[in-house]
């Protein structure tokens, strides 16, 4: 279906909201069409190619908000959901404690597209997969390991919104990601190593010249030989403090847990606090509250190119943004919507992102990212750094529900001693409390080694929405920090 | 202000048997391979959110997506549409037909598993659940935010509708189909310093307490108010439910064919041994009190299977393609076909002891109460440690009784290891059934209360 007869019914969800009472109300129409691939032990273990296409209705009526969807695309459903959402908002205004207010924005027109220079779509599926089978091939000329896989995914989505204040935009988005994994198995231990990252693959807004970037057939033969010696790699040491360099693959998940959750103005308000949970960040620490050392210096940007958040607006309309969140280790900057930016005295900064046609939009990360500091090259880092752990690339990850304590393992570390990376150590892992932790980096390496990296797995919302945001990230130094929780 | 109360057929958004046969067999039939396979799912998701006591996103969304597989040799490809219209059904079986010519051969693969006879299980759906109205929702909700307001206290949560309906067929002659509803409410109770939880699900709406859960959490969240710090270290705890689920759910992705296959399962190499204390988990299809369903997504007969009895290991739970590779009796545990995990309990239940709440906490000399987890993720999969924090009600237990409040702690902890210590079994079930997967209600589990003699806290926090 085209834009033309998607902009038709979203009229009409429009009229008909109005008409049964909204005082406000916006439609997306999202389309979506991903291939995910994944070859285990040399072969091809699936293909699913799925295609999602439907419409959301958002109003406001009676001073409250109601939501409704559908897969089905005809003029009568466009006219059922949008008297549906004005039935639920009806519904909601029971509860209310006071009528939903939107900061102004100027209403968005106008076109956006992701730059690619290899459409993944057009290229053929066999070339696709051959290089992922290169890829699990090379790592399998490692003996013993028990399971390797390799996975890619290509993403492309248009989505058109218009609103009943005069928005009227059209976005097409591109995504591609990949990796690659081997795990070993051996007397009472497993062992994991993933490259670009963790969790399956890493993604950006980008075409498959994304993928030729890692290459990754080139990296799988050293993948699949650490996880095959980290079976007899030494224990990482238990319940010190020490400093620790981590990778930036593992600091950009840092970043998302411990930076982009928290500055979520939604769960500073408490509007996530039953399931995600709430924020040490409150509003009155907004400006006032040291969150890491002056090294430390967070970007909110939904521009930069290559994040899984970059667009041209938002999901109410509002356009991308750049600002700070940490600047110079003080907190200044959250992620909005129009209602909480109001909340708060101030305008969005375009964060509202819905996973498909069938959620409603919250407060996401777009791309919040560490910003390169000056102390050189990853290898520079290490050379500077007397007697510590290097830490590399994420196996688990848990935080408080105030994201103040946590606990990160990575797949892999080595020791530093006097400069130089020493004997390899597994199971890992570290801990601290937010702001102590950024409070005791003391380099981040320069933008020779700042890495945007993306997360296409962040969880979110009632009823459960995935979203893909973006992080960039060079590998940084933190001082006395605690390890080895794990015996 | 105005208020129009619809009433609503049950069977509104509701596709039926008749027609997801009809768009299943006309999948199967445009398919163009040796063999092929539909799964059709489709839902009507409703959910109301309350914050700050206030209903804040109330959303429904009607969902479907046809799933078609076709097999062409050794050669398969997958592919999903949410049109379930004529067009939509003839772009994706040709599409899957024209990719089964191009994928590389899987030698692995044993092809699609035959039709097998499906018992017969207690019905899922219950009409009313199915009909709630966006009003009937807001008043539950209301029951458990006007309670906390009159309170000064605040209340965050949810109370959710689905009505699901899922089909399988395919040219071996399967044909599956099941409809169900799940209501489900949870809500935080939240004061100035401290909060609690409290959770409720159903098939059936009328029987989601919303007035018991409001109690539950108020007078938990009075009683956690102004915590005490407790330092980390190892102790014995008595688990709610709420955080007994959350080991059910990781041991439960443990107790399966794959996870043994690629030797990240404790109970690899262990069958018939003893690997926790004296508790029993089963998977159960046929639990009335449960989410029934006797078949899985692959529209095999799902065998009720006794995974851990009195704490030794007897059996895993399999998809066709894991038994196929591994030799094993395929037990009808296959999941909507995904890249991540292919088989998993979908029914499990933790069985009941014969203890109350309180006697399980009675027992206690130094413990702590711990209602729930919250942020969990695996640290060893093969040994089954999990970090995770606790939350909304953690509280110190001293000389048999609910001391004070604590702050919340983290927690590395190996959960079978936690379970070897098993002193105590609570006598009532608690059902979970509002988990998805991949955009499916596909997975519920009944558990008790647990008094384990050792859980090892590795930090704390602020709060």
């Amino acid at each position: 279906m085209s834009f033309a007869a998607q902009r038709d019914l979203a009229n009409r969800s429009l009229d008909t909201a109005k008409t049964r009472g909204a005082t406000y109300a916006d439609v997306r129409y999202v389309r979506r069409d991903v291939e995910d691939v994944t070859v285990k032990n040399g072969h091809l273990e699936t293909v699913d190619r799925s295609d999602s296409f439907g419409f959301g209705v958002r109003v406001v009526a009676d001073g409250a908000w109601g939501f409704a969807a559908s897969q089905i695309v005809t003029a009568a459903e466009a006219d059922r959901v949008a008297a549906l959402a004005v039935e639920i908002a009806r519904a909601s205004a029971i509860t209310k404690t006071g009528d939903a207010k939107l900061a102004a924005v100027k209403p968005a027109r106008g076109t956006f597209r992701t730059e690619v220079e290899i459409d993944p779509f057009a290229m053929s599926f066999e070339d696709r997969v051959g290089e992922l089978l290169e890829a699990d091939d090379a790592m399998r000329t490692v003996k013993g390991l028990r399971t390797t896989r390799a996975s890619y995914e290509i993403w492309r989505e248009e989505k058109l919104f218009l609103s009943s204040e005069g928005a009227d935009c059209e976005q097409l988005f591109f995504e591609t990601g990949c990796g690659i994994a081997a795990e070993a198995v051996g007397d009472g231990e497993q062992q994991l190593r993933s490259y670009p990252s963790a969790g399956g693959r890493s993604q950006n807004t980008a075409g498959w010249e994304y993928v030729r970037k890692w290459d990754l057939r080139g990296n799988a033969p050293r993948i699949a030989t650490e996880a095959i010696a980290l079976l007899s790699a030494k224990p990482c040491p238990q319940d010190v403090r020490t400093t620790v360099v981590i990778s930036s693959n593992q600091l950009m998940l840092q970043v998302h847990e411990s930076c982009g959750h928290p500055i979520e103005l939604d769960r500073a308000l408490g509007s996530e606090a039953a399931f995600a949970g709430t924020s040490f960040l409150t509003p009155d620490r907004l400006g006032t509250f040291r969150y890491g050392s002056e090294a430390v210096n967070i970007r909110i940007d939904s521009t930069s190119p290559g994040g899984l958040g970059t667009f041209g607006w938002d999901d109410e309309g509002v356009p991308a943004s750049e600002g700070w969140a940490v600047r110079d280790g003080m907190f200044v900057g959250y992620l909005m919507n129009r209602e909480t930016a109001g909340a708060i005295g101030t305008t969005s900064n375009g964060t509202m992102r819905a996973d498909g046609w069938a959620r409603v939009p919250i407060i996401r990360m777009t791309n919040v990212s560490l910003m390169p500091g000056s102390a050189g090259t990853l290898e520079d880092l290490i050379a500077d750094t007397d007697d510590g752990l290097y830490l590399d690339t994420n196996r688990s990850w848990s935080i408080d529900d105030k994201r103040l304590n946590f606990q990160f393992g990575t797949q892999i570390g080595w020791e530093i001693k006097n400069g130089k990376l020493g004997d390899m150590v597994r199971n890992p892992t570290y801990t601290g409390i937010t702001p102590e932790f950024w409070g005791s980096c003391d380099a981040v390496c320069s933008e020779s080694d700042w890495v945007m990296w993306g997360t296409p797995n962040c969880g979110k919302g009632q009823p459960g929405q995935i979203m893909h945001t973006g992080h960039g990230a060079a590998p940084g130094r933190f001082r006395n920090v605690r390890v080895g929780v794990v015996k | 202000m105005s208020q129009t109360v619809a009433a609503r057929d049950a069977t509104a958004g509701l596709f039926g048997e008749a027609e997801l046969r009809r768009i299943a067999q006309e999948a199967l039939r445009q398919a163009d391979g040796d063999e092929a396979e539909a799964v059709v799912v489709a839902r009507t998701l409703e959910l109301t959110r309350f914050a700050n006591s206030a209903i804040h996103q109330n959303v429904s969304s009607r969902e479907a997506q046809l799933q078609v597989r076709v097999v062409r040799g050794k050669r398969i490809a997958m592919l999903t549409t949410s049109d379930l219209g004529p067009e939509g059904i003839a772009r994706v079986t040709r599409s899957a037909s024209d990719l089964s010519r191009l994928v590389p051969e899987n030698p692995e693969f044993g092809g699609l598993p035959d039709a097998r006879p499906i018992s017969t299980a207690p019905s899922a759906f219950v009409d009313r659940t199915a009909a709630t109205t966006p009003l009937e929702r807001a008043r539950l909700a209301e029951r458990i935010c006007r309670p906390t307001r009159e309170r000064s206290l605040v209340a965050a949560g949810y109370v959710s509708t689905t009505a699901q309906e899922i089909a399988i067929a395919s040219t071996r002659g399967v044909w599956a189909y099941s409809p169900e509803t799940r209501a489900n409410a949870e809500a935080v109770c939240i004061g100035d310093a401290g909060s609690a939880w409290a959770e409720r699900s159903s098939i059936d709406v009328a029987r989601v307490d919303a007035d018991g859960l409001a109690s539950e959490a108020i007078a938990k969240c009075i009683a956690a108010q102004s915590p005490r710090d407790l330092d980390a270290g190892t102790y014995e705890v008595v688990l709610e439910p709420y955080a007994v689920n959350d080991i059910a759910a990781f041991l439960g992705l443990a107790l399966t064919g794959v996870a043994v296959e690629e030797g990240r399962s404790f109970v690899g190499g262990k069958l018939g041994q003893r690997v926790t204390g004296d508790v029993t988990i089963r998977e159960d299809p046929f639990d009335p009190e449960c989410v029934p369903r006797p078949f899985d997504f692959e529209g095999q007969p799902s065998r009720a299977v006794t995974l851990i009895e009195q704490g030794v290991a007897r059996a895993v739970v399999y998809d066709s393609a894991t038994a196929h590779r591994t030799g094993a009796e395929n037990t009808g545990h296959a999941l909507p076909p995904n890249s991540f995990l292919s088989c998993t309990p979908m029914h499990g239940r933790v069985e009941a002891g014969d203890q109350t709440r309180e006697e399980l906490i009675r027992g206690v000399r130094r413990g702590v109460l711990v209602t729930r987890f919250h942020y969990t993720r695996w640290v060893h999969q093969l040994r089954t440690i999990v970090t995770g924090m606790t939350r909304d009600g953690t509280f110190a237990i001293e000389d048999g009784e609910i001391a004070y409040p604590v702050k919340n702690f983290r927690f590395t902890q190996s959960y079978h290891e936690a379970l070897a210590g098993t002193l105590g079994v609570g006598r009532e079930l608690h059902l979970f059934a509002a988990s998805e997967f991949g955009g499916v209600s596909a997975i519920a589990r009944r558990v008790p209360a647990l008094r384990l003699a050792a859980f090892t806290f590795t930090g704390t926090t602020q709060y």
